[in-house]
């Protein structure tokens, strides 16, 4: 059976799917990238390589994410797509009609306004991180509670706290604040869900268009306290896809039978890289006074992928 | 010896540098520019500057500060109103001010008001003042003033055809390295306009590179340089009163003037972080394209500690969006 | 009857609240801005939109929900951004699906005749010229008592024996004045006012610090946004002197520019030779004025990304260093918390204080706090 597979490095987890033409998936791998994406990707790689049942082919592969220029070299992806297309197509493809996407991951948050399948606006956080998900890890470690808890604490308060502050940093302080006043624990826990999707709305959600349907998706979706404050909040109902962790993967995996259909055959490497050393290298240039910071990767001792020049003097050519 | 004028090369540079760079070199003054943005540049202003400041003052501090040592004058006009009609933003009418006393052992600073309101020769008076300091006699600071205004002239007839600031001036200038022809070849499928502010848009890096990025992703860049002047100037803005400040209302303007003629597959509007007349240019720019959806828009904030990856993430979204969307309309 | 409202100013809506109805207006009367007001004014105002936009975005959804109907402000010629708050107000309320008109006073000696027809907008009662007038000169003496009872206060809370006395008599006298009518009620609530805060229990040896503050309108005439400043220098016994009044400023916008304004203007001239906007020479001006007259200190507030008051604040810090004044400048946003603000402020007494009566000739030293 023919499959295409999508890779999303992101900077905090790293997710690998194999999906057939049909849309069905075969493996869905949420991994956690701890600052080490390429460890990551050949670690989820050795694992789906090995649990694939025999009979799938890869025809395509595509990679997304903030790693996605990385995993793009690495595999030799047919495509390389940016988060936001690929958290689209993914949207569309469990929920044909949706019109509103919102997602919300460790350290970036998007929105997509999207009208008859198409993208026609979209925002990513710009300020700081008081409308993501490290938001809510930091105040559980904080309080000293499993993040996955927060959910059904924050579903069994009855009145939330209000928790100002848009930045991370006032949030906290007036959390304590809230804290040395007596509120209960859940009140607390629901009022920073309700911060958090405040800080969203009035960042990345600012002036667009929220209709539904609306999809939520994310590694934050899974916490059930953000998707009741959405859904008080914007008074409309918010779906949650099954794979709501690994969209991004999926959506470029898509993206990536596209794209294969138009070239006819695919540039993956193949699972065998897994067994390939890579190693990354950093240095300053000192060509101007920019100072630009040069990371490289090799594959053996091959140069295949250089970044972070702002000018073409580092450029790789094939 | 001839004296030397330094001329930080930010702000207002995009706009007049060849007019003033030929002025002073008509009455043998040598012009000293601090170069393009970088890094250092940056870091220097950013300390220097008050923090709340935003990114284009805090930068032009750098490039001010990095003149200080090799030159005896630095040229810093207070540009107050050069169109009879809008003023410039508060910042440029302080400049002068800000850099004399935020910043300690500065050469004399040249700060000749123009102000077009005050009569119509006052453009020429506040040149004249500047022929005095280096002794000039009247005529020869008024051919210079008129060698200068031809120019500017010939600077904006090549704005006016499609050329960008950094390449006009490169010809306007004759510093072009005839040797290596810039990569025009790159195809391109899509027109965006990049609106914003000339010391924005035009400086490779405080913009992070947007219109080379858009450049490689096959989109042709036009900029408010390139739009024609006389239906802008008669372009509303859905306004009971127009902008105050001159690039603020020139970028309303064409965006008013894009929407309406269709004439453009995006707009981006880039805009730095903490600027205060884009807080509400950038709002009317937003209501305006709810308005008018026919051309896709997006903002794009930058400060200075912008990264890379989200800017190029933005665009490649953001193209990603209107290719396909052109696609199935076709 | 139309129903009409006005941005919240300090006590100003007392005064202007009387006009409005004088002229046959139904008043909803904008409350004090809350947390509320905030959020309403964060979520919809635009990021960078400075903080006085931010609470009358928030100041009007609250009063267009209570059912307003037209708006009215000020204008402004600029080069500040609170010239177009007014059509950028409009805007965006009727995006939201508020169907508002804001009637937007420019000053009237660059606009006479659009003035009068904003008057008659106003006017549903059709008065004569004459009445309108009178109505307005009646207003114009509340909003000089209510002014003058603020300025006492500034005075005698930094000597009160008992904390809290001069704002207890300071709100009584506030009903008097809102409560009187006609020109002769007005005239006695003003003196009664004054005599009640003149009469709070007061130590005449107590050692005062002066203070002078400057910066830009909106911040300084409402407490809501400086976080009630001034009481709480007061409370610190710091009597403080504002540069800016209502009354003050409304003359030198619609008629003759002031005397007053003249010296401010000439005391800036060495350092800032032009308008920069808002307020940021004047800015400049006050704080020369302030050093010339021997007060202890400047404090300046101004809204976070405010141009002009950055431009000026660059340049207080050579006025401060040349004068040997020190200077505290605070920009306000929504973020701006009362416990952070306090600090500063109780770091900046004690500043002044050792410089005043431990230190004699020395302290020359600019703080930026």
């Amino acid at each position: 059976m023919k499959a295409y597979l999508g890779i999303d490095v992101g900077s905090v987890s790293t997710n690998i799917v194999v999906q057939d033409q049909a849309g069905k998936i075969h493996a869905g791998l949420y991994i956690r990238t701890m600052g080490r994406p390429i460890e990551a990707l050949l670690k989820g790689l050795r694992q789906v390589g090995e649990s694939l049942p025999p009979d799938i082919e890869i025809e395509a592969a595509g990679t997304t994410g903030s790693g996605r220029y990385l995993a793009g070299v690495m595999v030799n992806a047919d495509v390389i797509k940016n988060e936001i297309t690929a958290h689209a197509v993914a949207a569309s493809l469990l929920v044909p009609d949706v019109r509103t996407v919102l997602e919300i991951g460790g350290q970036d948050s998007k929105i997509i306004i999207m009208r008859n399948g198409i993208v026609t606006d979209f925002a990513m956080n710009t300020v700081c991180a008081a409308g993501t998900g490290s938001f809510l890890d930091q105040q559980a470690s904080r309080l000293n509670i499993p993040i996955t808890d927060f959910g059904d604490l924050a579903l069994s308060s009855a009145s939330p706290v209000r928790i100002a502050g848009r930045c991370t940093v006032f949030a906290e302080s007036d959390m304590i604040h809230k804290q040395q006043m007596g509120h209960s624990l859940q009140d607390i826990i629901n009022g920073l869900c309700e911060a958090l999707v405040r800080n969203y709305l009035n960042n990345v959600g600012k002036g667009k268009e929220i209709l539904s349907p609306v999809v939520f998706q994310g590694g934050v979706a899974a916490n059930k306290g953000i998707k009741a404050a959405f859904e008080r909040f914007l008074n409309l109902p918010v779906i949650i896809p099954e794979y709501h962790n690994i969209m991004g993967a999926i959506g470029v995996a898509q993206l990536a039978g596209e794209e294969v259909r138009k070239t006819g055959g695919t540039k993956f490497k193949g699972f065998h890289i897994t067994g390939l050393t890579y190693k990354t290298g950093s240095f300053e240039c000192g060509g101007c006074p920019n100072g630009c910071e040069i990371a490289e990767i090799y594959e053996g001792d091959r140069v295949i992928g250089r970044w972070g020049a702002r000018c073409q003097r580092w450029d790789i050519i094939n | 010896m001839t004296a030397r004028v330094g001329i930080p090369s930010s702000l207002l540079y995009y706009m007049h540098f060849p007019m003033w760079k030929t002025f002073f070199n008509e009455l043998n003054v040598e012009v000293v520019i601090s170069g393009n943005s970088n890094k250092n540049l940056l870091d220097e202003g950013v300390k220097e500057a008050l923090a709340d400041a935003c990114v284009p003052v805090k930068l032009y501090f750098g490039h001010a500060l990095s003149l200080k040592d090799k030159v005896d004058y630095l040229f810093i006009p207070r540009v107050v109103c050069l169109n009879r009609r809008t003023i410039y933003c508060p910042k440029f009418l302080g400049l002068p001010d800000m850099i004399r006393y935020g910043l300690s052992g500065m050469p004399p600073v040249i700060d000749m008001k123009m102000d077009v309101r005050e009569g119509r020769l006052s453009l020429l008076k506040a040149y004249t003042g500047i022929g005095e300091i280096f002794g000039a006699t009247r005529w020869k600071t008024f051919t210079a003033y008129y060698k200068a205004a031809k120019k500017a002239a010939f600077y904006q007839s090549l704005l006016q055809k499609g050329l960008l600031p950094p390449e006009a001036m490169k010809i306007v200038l004759n510093t072009a390295d005839s040797g290596k022809k810039s990569p025009a070849g790159i195809e391109h499928d899509l027109t965006f306009a990049v609106l914003g502010y000339p010391y924005e848009v035009h400086d490779d890096y405080i913009s992070v590179g947007v219109v080379n990025k858009l450049k490689k992703l096959g989109v042709k860049v036009i900029t408010m340089e390139n739009l024609p002047a006389g239906p802008l100037s008669r372009q509303n803005s859905d306004l009971d009163k127009i902008m105050f400040w001159t690039f603020s209302d020139w970028v309303l303007r064409g965006t008013h003037y894009l929407f309406k003629t269709g004439s453009v597959d995006g707009i981006i509007h880039l805009t730095a972080f903490g600027c205060g007349p884009d807080s509400m240019v950038d709002k009317l720019m937003e209501l305006a394209s709810k308005k008018y959806k026919n051309i896709p828009f997006m903002s794009l904030t930058i400060d200075e500690h912008s990264g890379d990856a989200g800017v190029s993430t933005r665009l490649e979204a953001f193209t990603d969006m209107v290719r396909r969307k052109k696609e199935v309309f076709k | 009857m139309p129903r009409v409202t006005f941005p919240h100013m300090g006590e100003s809506y007392r005064s202007f609240k009387m006009l409005l109805n004088d002229l046959g207006n139904d008043v909803v009367l904008p409350p004090r801005p809350s947390k509320r007001t905030l959020d309403h004014g964060v979520r919809y105002s635009p990021e960078f939109a400075c903080f006085p936009l931010k609470i009358l975005m928030g100041t009007y959804v609250e009063t267009c929900r209570l059912g307003a109907e037209i708006i009215v402000t000020s204008g402004g010629v600029g080069p500040c951004r609170a010239g177009h708050y007014g059509q950028m107000h409009k805007k965006i309320l009727q995006d939201i699906g508020f169907p508002v008109d804001v009637v937007v006073f420019e000053p009237p000696r660059f606009h006479p005749i659009d003035f009068l027809r904003n008057i008659q907008k106003l006017n549903p009662d059709r008065l004569s010229y004459r009445a309108i007038w009178d109505c307005i000169k009646r207003a114009w003496q509340k909003l000089s008592a209510l002014d003058e009872a603020e300025k006492l206060t500034h005075v005698v809370r930094p000597r009160e024996t008992v904390p809290g006395a001069t704002t207890r008599a300071y709100r009584k006298a506030l009903e008097w004045i809102d409560r009187s009518y006609t020109s002769k009620e007005i005239s006695e609530a003003h003196a009664a006012a004054l005599e009640a805060i003149k009469s709070v229990e007061q130590d005449p040896e107590r050692k005062i610090l002066k203070v002078g503050i400057v910066g830009e309108i909106y911040v300084l005439l409402e407490p809501a946004s400086n976080l009630e400043i001034e009481e709480t220098l007061g409370n610190l016994g710091v009597e403080v002197e504002r540069s800016m009044f209502l009354t003050g400023w409304t003359k030198d916008n619609t008629g003759q520019e002031t005397h007053e304004i003249i010296t401010v203007k000439d005391a800036a001239m060495p350092y800032i030779p032009l308008c920069i906007g808002g307020h940021g020479r004047e800015s400049v001006g006050h704080t020369v004025i302030y050093a010339k007259r021997g007060f202890d200190g400047v404090i300046q507030m101004a809204p976070f990304t405010c141009i002009p008051e950055i431009v000026a604040r660059t340049i207080l810090t050579s006025v401060s260093r040349e004068y040997g004044i020190p200077v505290l400048t605070f920009f306000l946003d929504e973020q701006t918390g009362k416990a952070g603000m306090s600090t500063r402020l109780e770091a900046f007494v004690d500043l002044m204080k050792r410089k005043k009566w431990q230190e004699p000739g020395t302290g020359q030293a600019a703080v930026n706090i």
